[in-house]
């Protein structure tokens, strides 16, 4: 039968999905002769030795897809603690007056121009945790085997994680906000005619949003570990596989960002970097997948 | 006596880390708007008029701002047709299998990491052309551009009390004219919010521009199929040089960026109450 509007607009979502399909594609295919040639070593092994003569290259992005890792989980540390304190500040306790202000501001810090973070990171941040932050903790701490690394430039693991908790508190929050306010009201009222005090409330209302909690958080790690140039600016770019804070390092975007440019010249270095960005492919896909799913159980069973 | 003592205390500690892990997060911002502004507001004075127009070895960054502007263009006229066309899709069908598809799509695209739209529009475009061009770059934003206006009309259609649509069905009016002529209109405001915050988006993104749009700096865009610069990638660029003038015009580069992106966004914002970002 004729549906006008079916034939109107599902053309357009056939586009979308043979684009995403596509995009698969391409990655992989283009990262098959990596795999070729260096089998699952690619993945596994931190070594970068581009060459002239092809028999000589030799690729392993284990430490790109370490940092990637390691600086988003050093944001979620710092983001959750910020992001939930700001959800019940904005729900229970802000001002009337004062809680649209707070929410358009964390709506237009998540929303701005990545580009201007990591300017402000390169050129205030990172000097600015050198010496007031990674200094002292180098001097006093040293012996702890996470401030061990001499912090001398300040561009490290630790700079980025810190811009990257400053970046995704606002997205965190604004999950985690949505589902604290979507708490019944009856709740509120029957713990508060229990006699509790508005800690003891909070916490028992915590909990009952603990899954948009993990959704939340799963989504921010998602964003975190897909964010190129503000991580690419204050990482330090250089392979370093490591639990230390202070050292610099790579992730997986800001290696794609530096070394795409001119992989052209050898021959198996852009199949190296698309072997990276499929992993980084997979990465993103499988957090985002798990923390839509986990999300959208929770609200499910809320409106039910 | 002294346990409720003890509560009470626990409350007011409480209370003062929320507060003050609240002024933390909202901290940074402050001092983003504060920095760009005390950094770039003496360089653009300074230079004046120039700054705007003028190219890069003039001091200025004209050409990267025509380009932000073209490019903008446009990836809107490449993606919204198709974002507006998909978010009713997954507005008209959210229980059948494709349109659960879409919607799940266009949440992963959504959160995608926007370095790899550019590699791939690098390989499917740029390296066929043999030249980075305006055209590649705008295609690699429209692909970030398409499921957020697509997100926005479905949640705006789906705020359409359910009455209307009966009504309009009931006047014995195909499924496509409810749609396009009826509900679609009544929509607007909330598509029109999400493709203003889509290019608000877009216009700032540097990643998917990074090996796609090539960047063009001396003399304005000409034609789409020649590279063309942009405001985030000239300071991208600039940032990484060694040289104090070029992190001057990085700052000043900021300010203009950091005004378009608030003139655009905090009207809508105001406006409005909540985004979904």
């Amino acid at each position: 039968m004729g549906d006008a509007f079916k034939a109107m607009t599902f053309p357009a979502v056939l586009a979308v999905f043979i684009l995403f399909a596509g995009m698969l594609f391409v990655y992989f295919t283009h990262a098959v002769p990596a795999f070729h040639r260096f089998g699952i070593d690619v993945y596994l092994k931190n070594v970068w030795i581009a060459a002239e003569n092809p028999e000589d290259e030799i690729y392993g992005v284990a430490a790109a897809i370490w940092g990637s890792i390691y600086t988003s989980l050093i944001a979620i540390a710092l983001a959750l603690p910020l992001s939930i304190s700001y959800s019940i500040f904005v729900v229970d306790y802000a001002p009337k007056w004062l809680k649209n202000p707070l929410i358009i501001i964390s709506d237009i810090m998540a929303g701005l121009p990545t580009i201007i973070y990591g300017l402000w990171g390169a050129l205030v941040l990172v000097p600015f945790l050198r010496e007031h932050v990674m200094k002292p903790l180098h001097e006093h701490l040293s012996f702890i085997p996470l401030f061990s690394y001499p912090p001398t430039t300040g561009y490290s693991y630790f700079s980025a994680g810190v811009l990257l908790a400053i970046m995704i508190t606002p997205f965190a929050s604004a999950i985690i906000r949505g589902a604290y306010s979507m708490v019944p009201f009856t709740y509120r009222e029957a713990v508060y005619a229990l006699g509790a005090t508005r800690f003891e409330a909070t916490r028992l209302l915590l909990g009952y949003i603990r899954p948009a909690i993990v959704s939340g958080t799963i989504l921010a790690f998602g964003r975190a570990i897909g964010e190129t140039v503000a991580v690419s600016l204050v990482i330090g770019n250089t392979f370093n596989m490591t639990w230390e804070l202070f050292a610099p390092g790579y992730t997986v975007s800001s290696l794609i960002a530096n070394q795409f440019g001119n992989a052209f010249i050898y021959e198996y270095m852009t199949p190296a970097l698309y072997a990276a960005g499929l992993a980084l492919f997979a990465i993103g896909l499988a957090v985002n997948l798990l923390g839509l799913r986990i999300l959208g159980r929770w609200e499910e069973n809320v409106k039910a | 006596m002294s346990r409720l003592n003890a509560r009470k205390l626990k409350e007011k500690v409480f209370l003062a880390c929320v507060g003050a892990l609240t002024f933390l997060a909202i901290l940074p911002l402050f001092h983003i708007i504060l920095t760009v502004t005390a950094k770039g507001l003496p360089v653009i004075a300074e230079r004046g008029g120039k700054f705007i127009t003028g190219t890069l070895s003039e001091g200025g960054i004209g050409p990267a701002v025509a380009g932000t502007f073209l490019l903008t263009f446009l990836s809107a006229l490449l993606g919204l047709p198709v974002a507006f066309l998909v978010g009713l899709y997954a507005y008209e069908f959210p229980n059948s299998t494709i349109g659960r598809w879409t919607k799940t799509l266009l949440q992963i695209m959504l959160e995608f990491p926007t370095i790899l739209v550019g590699v791939f529009v690098m390989q499917v475009l740029v390296v066929p052309m043999g030249t980075y061009s305006a055209i590649a770059g705008a295609l690699a934003l429209a692909i970030i551009l398409t499921p957020y206006v697509a997100v926005y009309t479905h949640e705006a259609m789906r705020e359409i009390p359910f009455t209307y649509r009966e009504a309009a069905f009931s006047l014995g009016l195909t499924r496509a004219k409810v749609l396009f002529r009826v509900l679609a209109p009544m929509a607007k405001r909330g598509v029109l919010t999400g493709v203003l915050i889509g290019l608000a988006k877009v216009a700032g993104e540097t990643a998917p521009l990074l090996f796609t749009a090539g960047g063009l700096y001396e003399s304005y865009p000409h034609s789409v199929t020649k590279p063309v610069g942009a405001i985030p990638l000239l300071i991208y660029q600039l940032v990484q040089s060694p040289s104090k003038a070029d992190h001057l015009t990085a700052w000043g580069a900021s300010l203009v960026l950091l005004l378009i992106f608030l003139g655009i966004f905090v009207p809508i914002r105001l406006s409005l109450r909540e985004v979904k970002l």
